[in-house]
């Protein structure tokens, strides 16, 4: 009889507690900010010094786990490295020329490339909690200008955008995060596309370019910088890895591998494209 | 020492232990769940109702810091808490192994059902192939970390259960 009442407790206990996460869901989809976006920001700026100071503490210890747990990788990773910087030597020379080109063409046009728009500086303090979200804690918030849909990059290229903001932190979602889409042009047709992230150590996905566009392996994919698009045109995304067309498909299959090493974050700016 | 002066700072080591120690430490790129431990350990020590209590709490503090609807992971925690606690009464614990196999399952079971339930509310990402990595590690690392977390959630949870009603 007792052991009876004791579940029928716990039934209703359950019963409960589902419709209260029910309940806290729906309000969650009725909109950002409320109630709820304030207890995620406050969570956030609570927990920071902590996880600053963890990073601190268990980063030395955690790259030592990597190191043990990847040790042959690295070393292959090592070998492509020295590799890639004599070609980028090599590409940097090349460049100077056709960079004076670029800047004197903007300043006639009077256009602004995105290095030249206003950015925050921030350290990445954060690795992503969850293990479904490719996502990153940068030290800088609201308080210091930034505000959600703004763009972050490094010197390299387009790393993701920012989707919340609390007065000292602010959380960046991936291109990497499977919920992430990019608007994108190829830089030698001019073609548009939709960069489309599918989780980490996965290469992105280009999708909407038809059969007929000719897709090169390691051509630069640039932000498409279209009206409606939170990040502003002519920053790198990503290089094709490669292109496959299949007989009664409409688009071709496209594989792109991000410009940034994206495991290796520790500063990022982040451009200023509107008011936070 | 009551439960109400027990379980908060259980809470705020997991808390913190769950965003800041254990991200840090991942295997194929996946950290264990904590949060989710706590909610299965409280239901393997004190049964259903503080399984269920003890979950969706964890899962609120977990929901704080991800980009997931808000509650997704209490509903989830929740009930897998309550399913353990209903399970670890039918059984007898006489193993060790018993409830550290419990942990192994019902971790695998929440990563799951908190992938489905995700899709279901419009996260459809959540159910991609590399979910059966994360439900992999996961579920053997969780498994690891229950001998280390059974014994203080025990202390938590049992404050004032009969000592009968209480794994030993």
């Amino acid at each position: 009889m007792a052991l009876s009442r004791r579940s029928g407790r716990s039934r209703l206990t359950l019963i409960l507690l589902v419709l209260t996460s029910v309940t806290v869901i729906t309000l969650d989809f009725r909109g950002p900010g409320g109630v709820i976006g304030a207890v995620r920001s406050g969570a956030a700026d609570v927990l920071s010094p902590v996880r600053g100071a963890a990073d601190t503490v268990f980063g030395p210890v955690s790259d030592a786990f990597s190191g043990i747990t990847g040790y042959g990788a690295l070393e292959d990773e090592n070998d492509v490295l020295w590799r890639r910087i004599e070609e980028l030597e090599g590409d940097r020379l090349r460049a100077e020329d056709a960079e004076a080109e670029l800047k004197a063409l903007l300043r006639v046009n009077r256009l602004d490339r995105f290095t030249d728009l206003p950015s925050v500086s921030a350290r990445v303090v954060g690795s992503p909690i969850s293990n479904f979200e490719q996502t990153i804690q940068l030290d800088r918030g609201s308080d210091h200008g930034i505000g959600e849909d703004m763009p972050v990059v490094t010197g390299t290229g387009l790393i993701g955008r920012v989707v919340d903001v609390s007065g000292t932190r602010s959380i960046v979602r991936l291109i990497t995060d499977p919920s992430s889409s990019v608007g994108v042009r190829l830089s030698r047709s001019g073609v548009l596309g939709v960069l489309e992230g599918v989780g980490p150590d996965r290469l992105l996905d280009l999708g909407l370019v038809d059969l007929e566009t000719d897709v090169r392996e390691r051509e630069l994919l640039v932000t498409s910088g279209v009206d409606d698009s939170f990040f502003p045109g002519g920053i790198p995304v990503g290089r094709v890895r490669r292109a496959t067309s299949t007989e009664g498909e409409l688009q071709q299959d496209i594989a792109v591998a991000p410009v940034v090493d994206l495991g290796r974050l520790r500063f990022v700016k982040v451009i200023q494209t509107g008011s936070p | 020492m009551t439960l109400a002066a027990r379980l908060p700072p259980l809470f705020v080591l997991a808390v913190m232990l769950h965003t800041a120690v254990l991200p840090q430490f991942r295997v194929a790129g996946v950290a264990p769940d904590l949060l989710l431990l706590l909610g299965i350990a409280a239901g393997i020590a004190a049964g259903p109702d503080r399984g269920a209590i003890v979950g969706f709490t964890a899962g609120l503090l977990a929901d704080c810091f991800l980009q997931t609807p808000f509650g997704l992971s209490a509903l989830t925690y929740s009930l897998v808490g309550y399913a353990v606690g209903m399970f670890q009464t039918t059984i007898l614990h006489a193993a060790l192994w018993i409830p550290v196999t419990t942990a192994v399952v019902a971790s695998a079971l929440g990563v799951v059902l908190f992938a489905v339930t995700g899709a279901v509310v419009g996260q459809a990402h959540l159910l991609s192939n590399r979910l059966v990595t994360v439900v992999l590690v996961v579920s053997l690392v969780n498994g690891l970390l229950f001998l280390f977390v059974a014994r203080p959630v025990r202390w938590a949870t049992t404050a004032d259960l009969a000592p009968g009603l209480v794994l030993r």
